[in-house]
């Protein structure tokens, strides 16, 4: 995970931050419990000792050679199990003149060790604490006090094997960081959850869009949390601005072409008649509409076309179209009696695109083929790696290797006989192109031409 | 041959009229959807050219009004905006051909001429009946190879005789089918005219059927 990608995404932003968070509050939670348990037992384990002090202290007497005895010896078990790890002692402490003697009484714990305790003399009444190595070279904790009895000094002791505070200690933290570690994953999961929900609108945010890019749906459909719903509100009119602007477009270009297109009819119908009786200016406005005319198809479709193709959203499907042709191909043509075949192939495929579009593309290729067929039309709609691909054969008798090229230029036809403006071919390649496809020409082994449009598919 | 034009611009309206009239046809106009239509529904037309812009009630909804009453005359619509949506569903609506606009008359001509050919079951332009030759498309008539010289009333009832031949023709259906509405109708004359064409045809071609009307005979 590298850097830029932490920072490109929103969920790992979230996650990065919240384990962050879980990680310190963790260790610092770990540390602070593991302190204050270790202090409580550490208090807890000198509390003890001092009460075995006590015991001790409350129990010690002279005898009448003014030896040192305890009357009644400490309840504690592990006082009387050797090396068991709770020892007391009691020192003599010399005198002035006299000798020192170590462990004039013991515990029976202590067996025939001692507790070698450094020097010291702590005032009367004031208890002090040592850390000594004892028997088997375990860390001991001491406790002592001075006892002073008539001329009698003595020192006593009481001990205990620190590991039998650190143990627990010990034990608990691993508990302690068992859980915590167990805490820290729930929290994590947790978080990961919140941001996979929390993020989940944005998802379904992306397949919304994704259909309408598609072309699956004409905006984004679905309920959304408040926080993105105006935003998808805005995409929504926006798209639906889009798609009256195109329709605008469309319509006042329909209405251009039909303002122009009747005056040109009486236009060229007046000159027509003139034209028979050898007069010039007739013979000029006649070819001048019939140019107007072309240049006025030609770039009404692509005016059509350009404000369409800019448009998400659409997608036709492309079967209905081709029958809708090929009625109107069967009616005009019907004594002809051309057969139209639609091959078999995937159905319910749809092109990325304006029906009327699609509508410009097929009717021109499916009429030039109407006009050229002998008896033969065969289509057949396929995938082809992803892109629609629209096969038109005929039976008619083509068109010259050499020609193919050149009635895909803007308004060459390849032979006068024919009615038709010429322009089919070329508006349906410039259609294709605008969409990211091509028209392509070949010969058809049914005799005639082979077109083929490929087209995006949804 | 009876025709109905269809048209809210009254030069090409005017235009379309003296083309349809000079290959010998009648022909009658409407300007808006509204008359064109109970033109249509009413009269007995033998094809329609049919503008798809039309002010009060637009040409698809005229044509689907007109199938949907069980006309079934062919229709030739006219369209300006030329986009196949339109032609899909002007043919969808019941239209038989469309034109786009501009056009020449010599193809809307055309194009109608076939469209009652077509009509009348016939595949060819001429039209012919034991020794008689009708042209549709030059408008002239012949019996043996000989042109025969005939009035445009004559020619109209001729046509109408060759389109139908066989069958029975009223004298009614004769007159609605040679004069135009509003001409003064007068079912005397398609007598007079029926005894002139009489004249210049070979004998007992057309048939007097008592009480019902003319019968061009086709076994001849």
């Amino acid at each position: 995970m590298n850097i830029a990608f932490l920072r490109n995404s929103l969920r790992m932003r979230l996650l990065a931050g919240t384990l962050v968070w879980i990680v310190i509050s963790i260790l610092v939670a770990g540390w602070g419990l593991g302190q204050l348990f270790h202090q409580h037992v550490e208090a807890q384990f000198d509390v003890e000792l001092k009460n075995h002090l006590d015991q001790l202290t409350a129990q010690l007497i002279l005898d009448e050679q003014n030896q040192a005895q305890v009357r009644l010896l400490p309840s504690d078990p592990r006082l009387n199990k050797p090396l068991s790890g709770l020892y007391w002692q009691i020192d003599h402490i010399a005198a002035a003149g006299e000798h020192p003697i170590k462990a004039v009484l013991r515990s029976r714990s202590l067996w025939d060790e001692t507790l070698a305790v450094p020097a010291d003399a702590p005032a009367d009444g004031e208890i002090h604490q040592h850390r000594i190595e004892g028997p088997q070279g375990v860390t001991l904790r001491v406790v002592e006090r001075t006892v002073t009895i008539d001329t009698h000094s003595l020192r006593l002791m009481v001990a205990a094997n620190e590991s039998l505070m650190t143990g627990p200690i010990a034990d608990f933290k691993g508990h302690l960081w068992l859980a915590l570690g167990i805490l820290g994953m729930g929290l994590t999961f947790a978080a990961s959850m919140q941001v996979f929900v929390g993020l989940a609108p944005l998802r379904s945010m992306q397949d919304a869009l994704g259909r309408v890019r598609h072309g699956d749906a004409r905006n984004m459909e679905g309920t959304f949390p408040n926080e993105i719903m105006p935003l998808v509100n805005e995409f929504n009119t926006m798209l639906a601005q889009n798609a009256e602007v195109v329709e605008r477009a469309r319509t006042q270009a329909g209405n251009l072409a039909h303002a122009l297109k009747t005056p040109l009819s009486v236009l060229a119908n007046a000159a027509h008649v003139h034209e028979k009786r050898d007069d010039d200016l007739a013979r000029l406005v006649a070819s001048q509409v019939d140019t107007v005319r072309k240049q006025v198809d030609y770039h009404l479709s692509r005016a059509q076309a350009a404000a369409s193709v800019q448009v998400p959203g659409m997608r036709t499907a492309v079967e209905p179209v081709i029958r809708g042709l090929v009625r109107v191909m069967q009616r005009v043509h019907a004594e002809r009696q051309i057969e139209f075949v639609l091959l078999p192939d995937q159905a319910n495929l749809a092109f990325r695109g304006e029906e009327q579009d699609l509508q410009e593309m097929l009717g021109n290729l499916i009429d030039n083929a109407s006009k050229w067929a002998r008896s033969r039309i065969e289509i057949q709609v396929s995938d082809e790696s992803g892109k629609l691909r629209v096969r038109i054969d005929d039976d008619g008798k083509g068109i010259a290797e050499t020609e193919r090229d050149h009635v895909l230029k803007r308004g060459v036809r390849a032979d006068g006989q024919v009615p038709g403006t010429g322009l089919g071919l070329a508006i349906t390649a410039d259609l294709a192109r605008m969409y990211g496809g091509d028209l392509v020409l070949a010969k058809s082994s049914l005799g005639g031409l082979q077109a083929s449009l490929i087209l995006p598919a949804v | 041959m009876r025709i109905l034009v269809v048209e809210d611009e009254l030069t090409l309206a005017a235009q379309l009229v003296e083309g349809i009239q000079s290959v010998g046809y009648v022909v009658d106009v409407a300007h808006n959807g509204v008359d064109g239509h109970f033109m249509g529904k009413t009269e007995p037309y033998d094809a329609i050219v049919l503008d798809l812009g039309l002010p009060q009630m637009d040409g698809i909804t005229v044509l689907k009004k007109w199938r949907a009453a069980g006309r079934t005359l062919p229709v030739l619509i006219l369209t300006a905006r030329d986009t196949w949506r339109e032609k899909v569903a002007g043919i969808d609506a019941g239209a038989d051909d469309y034109l786009t606009k501009p056009f020449h008359m010599e193809e809307l001509l055309a194009r109608l001429r076939a469209l009652i050919r077509r009509a009348g079951g016939h595949a060819s332009t001429e039209l012919v009946c034991g020794p008689l030759t009708l042209d549709t498309r030059s408008s002239r008539a012949s019996v043996d190879g000989t042109a025969l010289t005939l009035t445009s009333h004559e020619y109209r009832v001729l046509a109408y005789l060759m389109h139908h031949p066989g069958e029975i023709v009223s004298r009614a259906e004769l007159t609605e089918h040679i004069y135009a509405q509003d001409f003064d109708r007068d079912s005397n004359t398609v007598e007079v005219f029926i005894a002139r064409l009489r004249k210049k045809l070979p004998p007992g071609l057309i048939e007097t059927v008592r009480g019902l009307g003319y019968r061009l005979n086709k076994a001849q």
